[in-house]
């Protein structure tokens, strides 16, 4: 055969497998975390499950510190590059929906989530009754102490009330051995507006009523003050209360060492916990939010998490996004009837959303630690989602800061933070 | 002939100014434009409103944007004084250490000191970090050991500003070290001979021949280090997320919260604006002070 036949062979094959190849094409997408890299391992071991049934679809997972994590997702969402797949704070959604950096879930996701999460998770994952992500944590706030300080001190339980929570925050401090009661966080907003957020609504109080603050309250006045208060007992150090950009620093490495008696914070802070501590986890208790003055029993602020997808990102990359959160989140994913999402998200002590997952994981759910979180649940109230959320909580942050350093009195701060959360939310309003 | 001269003067100019056009004016007319408008940095340009100078009014104003601005840019000052304060008097006496032709090991010691410039900022900011820790850090683990307590650092509001400058000189100091050698190499050695036949004490050398020939070096040494100042950044982000209660808030990461993070394009632009005048001013303010002490 000459070799002019050949190629005219060759070329008449190559046009022949052509659509078969663009069908063969693969999509590829990625998941935008800021989980640690051992979560990331976990995360592209279900992506490799996946890819057995779907071997058209390639995910690649990237993770940033929480504190980048909004930040990348702003810069690179408008494009079709950016991530495809990003994993959000449910306070964020109201602002990327309405910058159409996020895309409104596809019918059949939207009604499976609908008839398989709480409603009100659902709600929170949702902006304008259209549901735009698959949530997958939730988080919710307890009070955790150290029970061998706590026998040392000569405290027998957990304290219930706000009298008994500085008792229990006096008889834990001692200045010689560098120990404080009770652990308050800075430079990291959630970590400062939720436990005060957690201590308000335990004495009946609330953050933000009908969309508008509601920082003015007497309940309100009371928080600001036991902040105060605890401060100036020296019963809370904030020197000892410093966050960095991951959410780790001298606030965990205090508690961690025993050098903090108690703390209010999330159940996920559990895997931080474990490997700080190693065998001295086993002293880590954890308790509801004891109750203030004004309150009438244990409330405590929760919020939930959820997988966006792009709305920049082409069409065959939303489906394929869509298709992976759908199959990740599904109780055929993981093991035992649980989702793959959720085996991950147990691995780092997070409560998973999904009703299914939850009665799926209820023999870890009931450890000592976790426990104590789950029975909190159900008296949780959301952390208020609305337009201006992230920048109200900053500057709460900002004003909590302030009191915990002195700066500013238990009055003037409550007088700012409700001026400052009016303007913020009016001018979001908009 | 003249404007044959013109034209193809023009000519060869136009790549050059083309570029400078659209890489450096093109973008700052359009952030000066934009501080007017009421602008989502999620949103396309034809969607900004103009507003005016109400994101002026804003920045500058009682609720907590122009608190937070107006705390960011004196954060933003001081950090650059105590720098350049820092920076320029060190990297002068380095260099004249090193430069010094008599003394052993002047080149391991330049290229000691160039290397922290050379060390990625991510690098730094994790050993500062653990450097700075107020219970295992080594910095208070030294000071135990001449009886000075524990010092809060990164933990305080009244010294993590300082702590992040001290991580910046230490950072710097090699780069402007060499930047004073330049200097010091321009000047002629038959002066200092002349200054010895006369008497000059090593001081009198030093104030009345090496400093005011350097003050072309120092100039200039000045400007890119308020610059560099001014433009800080990583450290802020990698270590205090601006806190603790927004002291070490500098304006380039209030900025980036505020234009990206929070999506508010016009004021996020207006508080660049601000930054850009700012430092314009002070540039300026020293070339001129520096003509002057050349015209006397």
């Amino acid at each position: 055969m000459s070799l002019a036949w050949t190629s005219k062979l060759a070329l008449a094959a190559s046009l022949a497998i052509l659509p078969a190849t663009g069908w063969a094409q693969s999509v590829n997408i990625s998941y935008l975390t800021h989980w640690s890299p051992e979560t990331v391992a976990l995360l592209e071991a279900a992506a490799k499950d996946y890819a057995k049934t779907n071997p058209d679809v390639s995910v690649t997972v990237r993770a940033v510190p929480f504190g980048d994590l909004l930040t990348t997702l702003r810069s690179q969402g408008g494009g079709s590059d950016g991530p495809t797949i990003g994993g959000i704070y449910d306070l964020w959604l109201p602002e990327l929906a309405r910058d159409k950096l996020v895309a409104p879930a596809p019918d059949a996701v939207a009604n499976e989530v609908k008839g398989a999460w709480p409603a009100g998770v659902t709600s929170a994952a949702s902006v304008g009754g259209k549901l735009y992500g698959i949530p997958n944590e939730i988080d919710v706030y307890a009070l955790n102490y150290n029970k061998a300080l706590f026998k040392q001190a000569g405290i027998a339980a957990a304290p219930k009330t706000w009298n008994e929570f500085k008792e229990a925050a006096k008889k834990l401090t001692n200045k010689d051995a560098g120990r404080q009661g009770f652990g308050m966080i800075n430079s990291w907003a959630a970590g400062v507006v939720h436990p005060f957020a957690s201590l308000l609504v335990s004495n009946g109080g609330e953050l933000v009523k009908d969309g508008k603050p509601a920082l003015d309250s007497p309940q309100t006045a009371e928080t600001f003050q036991l902040y105060e208060d605890l401060i100036k007992s020296g019963a809370s150090v904030p020197a000892m209360a410093t966050a960095d950009a991951n959410t780790t620093g001298p606030f965990l490495d205090n508690f961690v060492s025993g050098k903090t008696g108690m703390i209010i914070m999330a159940n996920w802070w559990e895997s931080a916990l474990k490997t700080g501590m190693g065998d001295r986890f086993a002293d880590i208790a954890t308790a509801p939010i004891p109750v203030g003055p004004s309150g009438d029993k244990p409330h405590s602020i929760s919020y939930s998490w959820m997988t966006v997808v792009d709305a920049n990102a082409g069409a065959a990359e939303q489906k394929a996004a869509w298709d992976f959160l759908a199959w990740l989140n599904n109780p055929k994913s993981g093991k035992n009837g649980a989702s793959a999402m959720s085996d991950i998200l147990m691995s780092m002590g997070i409560l998973p959303s999904r009703i299914s997952d939850i009665e799926a994981h209820k023999d870890k759910l009931g450890s000592e630690f976790l426990s104590g979180y789950v029975s909190v649940l159900a008296d949780a109230k959301p952390f208020p989602v609305v337009p201006g959320g992230q920048e109200f909580s900053e500057s709460l942050q900002q004003t909590l800061e302030a009191l915990q350093y002195g700066q500013v009195s238990a009055k003037d701060a409550q007088a700012t933070a409700q001026a400052d959360a009016t303007s913020i939310l009016e001018r979001a309003a908009k | 002939m003249i404007q044959r001269y013109r034209a193809s003067a023009g000519i060869m100019l136009a790549p050059a100014v083309t570029l400078i056009g659209i890489f450096i004016l093109l973008p700052m007319l359009l952030t000066i434009w934009l501080s007017f408008q009421d602008w989502s940095t999620q949103t396309p340009f034809s969607s900004a409103s103009f507003i005016g100078l109400d994101n002026f009014r804003e920045i500058f104003g009682p609720t907590s944007v122009g608190r937070d601005f107006k705390g960011a840019l004196t954060n933003t000052v001081i950090y650059t004084a105590l720098s350049v304060i820092l920076i320029l008097p060190l990297s002068v006496a380095f260099g004249l250490m090193v430069y010094q032709h008599d003394v052993a090991g002047g080149t391991a010691l330049r290229t000691v000191l160039f290397s922290t410039y050379m060390v990625p900022m991510i690098a730094v900011a994790l050993v500062w970090s653990k450097l700075y820790s107020p219970s295992e850090g080594p910095l208070n683990q030294m000071l135990g050991l001449f009886g000075i307590g524990p010092q809060p650092w990164l933990s305080s509001p009244r010294s993590a500003l300082i702590s992040i400058v001290f991580l910046n000189v230490w950072q710097q100091v090699g780069y402007f070290t060499v930047l004073a050698i330049a200097g010091l190499t321009q000047i002629s050695g038959s002066l200092y001979e002349a200054a010895k036949l006369d008497g000059a004490s090593r001081f009198e050398q030093f104030r009345f021949i090496t400093l005011p020939l350097m003050r072309r070096t120092l100039l200039f040494s000045a400007v890119i280090a308020i610059i560099n100042a001014v433009q800080v950044f990583e450290p802020v982000a990698l270590i205090t997320q601006g806190g603790p209660v927004g002291s070490t808030n500098v304006l380039t990461y209030h900025i980036r919260r505020v234009g990206i993070e929070r999506a508010q394009g016009g004021l996020g632009s207006a508080m660049a604006v601000m930054l850009m005048l700012s430092l314009i001013v002070v540039v300026c303010a020293l070339f001129a002070l520096a003509n002057r002490k050349d015209v006397e």
